[in-house]
Parts: structure tokens; C-alpha cells; sequence
């Protein structure tokens, strides 16, 4: 008789709830959805950063990206624009809509080795529109 | 005879199956999280003063950093990296207000971007503003 009642308790199965699991996943995703960024910059720049021991980790969100190239070809939001002005406009009607300083930081990438004529015009038509500089760079070794 | 209608209901209760929907979801988010590049930005961020191109001669008080090729001049004294923060950081440009916050930078054609990112990145972590001097044509 306590033979028969122990094979009985072998054989019941102990059900694991997974029924919220399909939940808790689809919660993620839609998390990682919503907190991910999707880059904007479409523009696939071989370009070499230049470095400084004071550069950090931008904690701002940028209004527009600006890109100079080892060739000196400018890129707005990853689309090649021919002259500094065009970045002028460019910056100047994204930051139209913008209601304080935070909103107007502007990144700007450009090739360590470009001369000054290159990127001075480019830096001084996004001052000109209102935008705050964010230059990118790399952290010295 | 009862088995048969025990199956006929069953089949009659009209469930969507989704016992397969957690799988499809954490292939998701498998997807996903190989499928992205976490990029890592870093910056300086440097407040360039806009306005109107003036002409009128800057205060002789105004410290100016003159960038040519490899050379750094701070007030026309050579110096290096490591000096020119230590001058800066001596002004204490964070505590000053308005005007006296501007540092010009001066370069000579041909600068390259790394000389001038490295002066740039010097003032503004010294609290300094940027008042860029541009060539007389």
C-alpha cells in the first residue's frame, strides 16, 4: 500500500507557469525600443578623431551632426552638402524650433589632419545659426 | 463514447495558441541585441559667440592663443600643452563673468584640426569662451 501511494507521487508532474513568459519578453523588446536611439548619422566616415585628455562622454542629445571627412567633404545628418553655408541653413532650421540652450548642441566630427581652411568656415556657420559646438574626439592613452 | 465527446470539445473551445509567442519574442530580442552597435560618443562642448564680424581692436588684456603648424603661443610666449592649461586654469575663467571669460584663438592657414581641437578642448575645460580671430584679407 505505501509502495502504491509513492510510485503516485513520483508520477505527478509539478506544471512551471509559463504562460507570462511571452509578457515578459514582449516587455523588453517594447524597452529596448523605446530606449534605443537609431543613429542618424548614415554617412560611413573614415575619419581619424583627434585627441584630448579633456574630452567626455557627450551627455547631451544633439539637434543635428556635422561631418567632415578625410577629403574634406561636408555631411549634414549624413547627407553631403556642398558649402559651409549649406550647414548654416541646415543648422539654423533645425534649431528654429528649439526652446532652450540644451536643444541647440551640434556635433561635429572632422579628420584631425584637415588644414584650418577646411573646418573653420564649417565651425563658424554653426556658431553663426546658434549652435553650441560638441567636437567630437578621442581620450588620450 | 464519452472520450469522443471530451475531444469534440476540445477542438470546440477556439484558443489562439500561444505557447510558442515567449520563443518568437526572446528571438526578438536575441535579434536585437546582436544586431546593435552601442556607440560610444565622447566630446568637448565649446559655446562659439555669433554675431556681428567686428573690426575694433581687442583689449590688450584679452589672453590670445596663437596656433601655427606644432607651435602653441599663449600672450606670444611659446608654449606647450601642459603649460598653456596650467595658464589657463590660473586665469580662473569659471568665476570670471561676460567678457572676461573670452580667450581668442589665432591660427595660422594651414592648422590642422588636431592642433586646434586640442586648444579648444583646453578652454572650455577651463571655463573660457571662444572668440575665433579671423585672417585680415
Amino acid at each position: 500500500m505505501s509502495k502504491r501511494g509513492q510510485r503516485k507521487k513520483k508520477r505527478r508532474a509539478i506544471p512551471v507557469p509559463i504562460a507570462s513568459m511571452g509578457d515578459i519578453a514582449f516587455l523588453l523588446i517594447i524597452f529596448f525600443l523605446v530606449c534605443s536611439e537609431v543613429a542618424k548619422d548614415k554617412s560611413n566616415l573614415q575619419v581619424t578623431l583627434p585627441n584630448s585628455e579633456y574630452v567626455q562622454k557627450t551627455k547631451t542629445t544633439v539637434a543635428a551632426r556635422v561631418a567632415i571627412d578625410a577629403e574634406g567633404v561636408i555631411y549634414f545628418d549624413g547627407a553631403r552638402v556642398e558649402s559651409f553655408k549649406d550647414i548654416e541653413w541646415g543648422v539654423r532650421a533645425v534649431l528654429a524650433s528649439t526652446v532652450s540652450d540644451d536643444q541647440r548642441h551640434v556635433q561635429f566630427k572632422c579628420d584631425a589632419a584637415l588644414p584650418k581652411e577646411t573646418f573653420e568656415p564649417v565651425m563658424k556657420a554653426i556658431a553663426e545659426a546658434g549652435g553650441i559646438l560638441e567636437a567630437v574626439g578621442e581620450k588620450n592613452q | 463514447m464519452r472520450k469522443r465527446n471530451r475531444r469534440e470539445q476540445k477542438h470546440r473551445t477556439g484558443e489562439i495558441p500561444t505557447g510558442s509567442f515567449s520563443d518568437i519574442a526572446f528571438l526578438l530580442i536575441i535579434y536585437f541585441l546582436v544586431a546593435t552597435t552601442l556607440v560610444k560618443v565622447k566630446s568637448i562642448t565649446a559655446d562659439l559667440p555669433s554675431g556681428e564680424k567686428s573690426s575694433q581692436a581687442q583689449s590688450d588684456k584679452t589672453p590670445t592663443i596663437n596656433l601655427k603648424d606644432d607651435v602653441i603661443m599663449f600672450n606670444d610666449k611659446r608654449v606647450d600643452l601642459d603649460e598653456l592649461n596650467a595658464r589657463l586654469a590660473a586665469l580662473d575663467l569659471a568665476e570670471r563673468e561676460g567678457d572676461q571669460r573670452v580667450i581668442l584663438l589665432e591660427s595660422a592657414k594651414g592648422t590642422p584640426y588636431g592642433n586646434y581641437f586640442q586648444a579648444l578642448a583646453a578652454i572650455s575645460a577651463n571655463g573660457g569662451v571662444v572668440a575665433l580671430v579671423e585672417d585680415d584679407k
